[in-house]
C-alpha cells in the first residue's frame, strides 16, 4: 500500500454523525457555559415575569379577604 | 478533505453529486472542503476576537481530522470522542498561545494538543490497546449500504492491524496519515530525528499494507 492508499483508508477512522453531533454539543455547551457569568445565571433565576407575579399577588387578596373573616367566626366559636 | 483532494481526478459529469455530497456533509455538522492556511489563519484571528462563528468554522474544520488521528492511537470509540473532546476544547480556549510566527501549521499545533491529551489519558489508566474495530454507531448519512458495509470492513481491518503495531509506530503512522503531517512535524512533536520519523514511518507503512491486505483477503474468504 503506497502513502496515497494509507490517506485514504485513514478516512474510515473518522467519526459517525451521531459522533460528531455528540461531540459538537458537548464542546459548544462547555464553551457556552463557561462564557456565562455566575451574576448572569442568577439574574436568570430572579427574573420578573409580570404576569405570574399578578397572578401569585391577586389570589393572595382574594385569600386574605376570603380568609380572614372566616378566621374570627372561627375564633369566636372555639374557646 | 478526501473528497477535495480527489475532485480534481473526477470526470466533470461527477463533480455536481461531490458538490452534492459536500452540501450534505456540512449540513450534517462536516466540513469536507479544506481551507488553506491564510484562511484558517484569518479564522483563528477572528475567533480570538470573540467571532462565535468563526470559532465553529475552525472546530468544523478541525475535528474529523483530530477524531481520526486519536482513534488510531486509542482502543475505542468513546475514548476517542473524549479525547477529541477535550482536545478541542483545549485549542478552542488557548488560541491566544497558537502563534504562526513560530513556522507551526494551525493543524499541526492541534495535533499536538490532542496527542499531549492522549498521553495524560494513558498516565492515567494505561489502557491494552486491542483496538477490535468495533462498527460506528450510525450509517453515514450520505453514504450507500454496499459503501457503509466496505467501510465497516475497511475500518475494522485497519484498527486490527494498527493494534499489532508498536505504541510509537502507531504514533507516527496516525500523526502522517490521520493528521496529514510530515516527518518534520511528527519529528517535532515526538522530539525524535526526522531521519529516524521516516525509518520508522517507512516500516510501519509496509507491516500495515501487508497485515491490511492479509485481513482483507481472510474477510473475503470467510464472507
Amino acid at each position: 500500500m503506497n502513502d496515497t492508499e494509507l490517506m485514504n483508508l485513514w478516512s474510515a477512522l473518522e467519526p459517525s454523525g451521531r459522533q460528531r453531533a455528540r461531540i459538537e454539543t458537548r464542546v459548544f455547551d462547555w464553551l457556552e457555559a463557561s462564557e456565562t457569568s455566575i451574576a448572569a445565571e442568577w439574574l436568570g433565576l430572579v427574573k420578573v415575569e409580570p404576569l405570574t407575579a399578578l397572578t401569585y399577588a391577586s389570589v393572595g387578596v382574594v385569600s386574605l379577604i376570603l380568609l380572614t373573616p372566616v378566621g374570627w367566626i372561627v375564633g369566636w366559636l372555639v374557646p | 478533505m478526501i473528497v477535495t483532494a480527489t475532485m480534481a481526478a473526477l470526470p466533470s459529469a461527477a463533480r455536481p453529486f461531490v458538490w452534492l455530497l459536500n452540501a450534505l456533509s456540512v449540513l450534517f455538522g462536516g466540513e469536507t472542503q479544506a481551507l488553506e492556511e491564510d484562511a484558517v489563519l484569518k479564522l483563528v484571528e477572528q475567533a480570538r476576537a470573540g467571532d462565535r462563528a468563526a470559532r465553529q468554522r475552525l472546530y468544523r474544520q478541525h475535528v474529523q481530522r483530530v477524531f481520526r488521528t486519536v482513534r488510531g492511537m486509542l482502543r475505542s470509540d468513546a475514548e476517542a470522542e473524549d479525547v477529541t473532546q477535550d482536545a478541542m476544547l483545549t485549542a478552542l480556549t488557548s488560541l491566544d498561545r497558537y502563534s504562526p510566527r513560530s513556522g507551526t501549521r494551525f493543524a499541526a499545533w492541534l495535533t499536538a494538543i490532542a496527542v499531549n491529551t492522549t498521553r495524560r489519558r494513558f498516565r492515567r489508566r494505561r489502557p491494552e490497546l486491542t483496538a477490535t474495530g468495533e462498527l460506528p454507531d450510525v450509517a453515514d448519512p450520505t453514504g450507500d449500504i454496499a459503501a457503509d458495509i466496505d467501510l465497516t470492513r475497511q475500518r475494522a481491518a485497519l484498527l486490527q492491524a494498527l493494534a499489532e503495531l508498536e505504541p510509537r509506530e502507531r504514533e507516527i503512522v496516525s500523526l502522517r496519515y490521520g493528521s496529514d503531517l510530515n516527518a518534520s512535524e511528527i519529528a517535532a512533536q515526538l522530539d525524535m530525528e526526522a531521519a529516524n520519523v521516516r525509518k520508522i514511518l517507512e516500516r510501519a507503512r509496509v507491516r500495515l499494507g501487508e497485515r491490511i491486505e492479509a485481513l482483507g483477503k481472510s474477510r473475503g474468504a470467510a464472507a
